[in-house]
């Protein structure tokens, strides 16, 4: 019992970044109306830069600085890209376009950071932060949650309270209508772009010491991600939340059965495989009829 | 004053011309009527003015400021507002909230509620619950907040009662005699000639009439010759 659980409370560090890559996967669908598959990729590479500039000899916290400054220009750069050439490109194209960059991405990346060398990637938050039933909470699981449900509940104040929220409410509704009416489309959707940047490549540089730290796996946390973000519906910024954190203790518990733990990099799959099939229910129960 | 002058302008859609060499004059207190059949290309003409699509030939200018480079939004900065055909509010957001997007500075949301009351006690509806004339009525009371010189209207009384497009038409001519320069892009032409000032009619991309609204009205034959073809008419205003 006390092993399920220690595996639980491990994958609870997993589970925090998986809720906060979602809910940043949630945001920039409802907002600029694409389903991103580069998220993990843009923090992975902020992640490198801070792993090239500690490498390098330089202090750790300026460079976690000009990792997630670096994370930020990615996500820019990435949705530059986006809003130039495909800002009025239906849903399923914008999506195929991230893909095309994900690959892209991972290839430049895969190349710059020597492939599968091994890196020496700091861990910016050692230690346990507290006891659960016996088993240690690092610091790294409590982080992690933290971020993901301050980035939440930011999300859900920052589009309800303020007028930049509003008019890219507005936008993500109807982007030429904002336009038609003054509202500043491109930069705002850059803000958004950049904003989810910064936290993807945060949440990244602390799990990343967690995870073999290769451009690869980093930049394909994108799928539990968005397994996370199914679960919300691409709607509901909580439950997106709840989905991920769970998503990672149930992945900490199947590490700790032999029988399932060498197929627990499947389980994302199966929850989306699960969702759609519970979303396409009442249509097939109106086939049937 | 304010003055939005089109001379010679040009559009095309995939690559082909659906308006040609189009001159087109708007000036404050009083509203320019576009006409045409089906596919004349009115409302590609309006989509030109504000940016939605490029301009393939010729300048827009208001007050001798040439916006035709320029995107949307800075052309409505610029004081150029669209009220496209469709009722684009925005959905998911309130009445209220859809006039809070547009507010410009120096305009207050007041004077959307005076000039259509009816939209004061649907203020924290969601646009998408609101009636088509309910929606029609926000969609131009949002452009009014973006403090415009020049108002286009794209079809406003598409798929709405009549006595709804009468409340609109209204509307539109006290905006007018309040010092905006009006471009009406409208089907039902006899009720769009009653509040109108100068009249274009558009066949096949081209003005084929440019001439008083008044004048116009009177002539149900002309207009009718001049949306089918035949007697073409170049009537300076």
């Amino acid at each position: 019992m006390n092993a399920l659980l220690t595996s639980a409370v491990a994958g609870l560090t997993a589970g925090g970044t998986y809720a906060l890559l979602g809910v940043c996967a949630v945001f920039t669908y409802r907002l600029v109306a694409v389903v991103n598959f580069t998220g993990a990729a843009i923090g992975t590479a902020g992640t490198f830069v801070l792993i090239a500039l500690f490498e390098a000899g330089f202090p750790i916290w300026p460079s976690v600085l000009a990792g997630i400054a670096a994370g930020t220009a990615t996500g820019v750069a990435v949705g530059y890209v986006m809003t130039r050439w495909f800002g009025e490109a239906s849903a399923s194209t914008k999506a195929a376009v991230t893909v095309a960059l994900l690959v892209g991405l991972i290839a430049v990346g895969l190349r710059l950071t020597g492939g599968q060398h091994p890196h020496n990637m700091p861990e910016l938050f050692p230690g346990s932060a507290f006891r659960l039933a016996g088993v240690e909470v690092t610091i790294a699981s409590v982080l992690t949650i933290g971020l993901a449900v301050l980035f939440t509940i930011l999300s859900d104040l920052f589009l309800n309270r303020t007028k930049i929220g509003l008019n890219l409410r507005a936008l993500a509704d109807r982007p030429m209508a904002a336009e038609l009416l003054g509202v500043r489309v491109q930069l705002l959707s850059l803000l958004v772009w950049g904003m989810t940047g910064a936290f993807t490549t945060f949440a990244l540089m602390i799990i990343a010491p967690q995870r073999s730290p290769n451009f690869m796996t980093l930049s394909l946390l994108v799928v539990p991600a968005l397994a996370a973000a199914l679960i919300g519906v691409f709607r509901s910024f909580w439950w997106t939340l709840a989905g991920g954190i769970a998503l990672g203790i149930v992945e900490g518990l199947a590490s700790s059965i032999d029988s399932v733990s060498q197929y627990r990099s499947a389980i994302p799959f199966l929850v989306v495989l699960a969702v759609l099939l519970w979303s396409q229910r009442e249509a097939r129960w109106d086939e049937a009829r | 004053m304010s003055r939005l002058v089109v001379s010679n302008l040009s559009i095309n859609r995939a690559e082909l011309p659906v308006v040609t060499s189009v001159d087109l004059v708007a000036e404050s207190g009083a509203i320019s009527v576009v006409l045409g059949a089906n596919g004349a290309g009115k409302t590609t003409l309006l989509e030109g003015l504000s940016g939605i699509i490029p301009v393939a030939g010729g300048t827009i200018a208001i007050d001798g400021r040439e916006l035709q480079k320029a995107r949307p939004g800075a052309r409505s900065r610029e004081g150029l507002a669209h009220v496209e055909q469709g009722r684009t509010v925005f959905r998911q957001l309130t009445t209220e909230e859809n006039l809070r997007v547009s507010l410009h500075p120096g305009a207050d949301i007041a004077e959307a509620y005076a000039l259509f009351p009816e939209l004061v006690q649907r203020r924290a509806v969601k646009a998408s619950l609101l009636s088509g004339g309910e929606q029609q009525m926000l969609v131009i009371a949002r452009a009014l907040l973006t403090r415009p010189k020049v108002l286009l209207i794209d079809e406003m009384s598409a798929g709405l009662a009549p006595v709804i497009v009468t409340r609109l038409m209204t509307a539109v001519r006290k905006l007018a005699d309040d010092g905006l320069a009006v471009v009406l892009v409208e089907q039902f032409a006899a009720l769009a000639l009653s509040i109108g000032n100068r009249a274009y009619v558009m066949r096949r991309g081209r003005v084929v009439h440019d001439g008083d609204c008044a004048r116009l009205r009177q002539s149900p034959d002309e207009l009718h010759r001049l949306y089918l073809g035949g007697a073409e008419s170049a009537v300076p205003a």
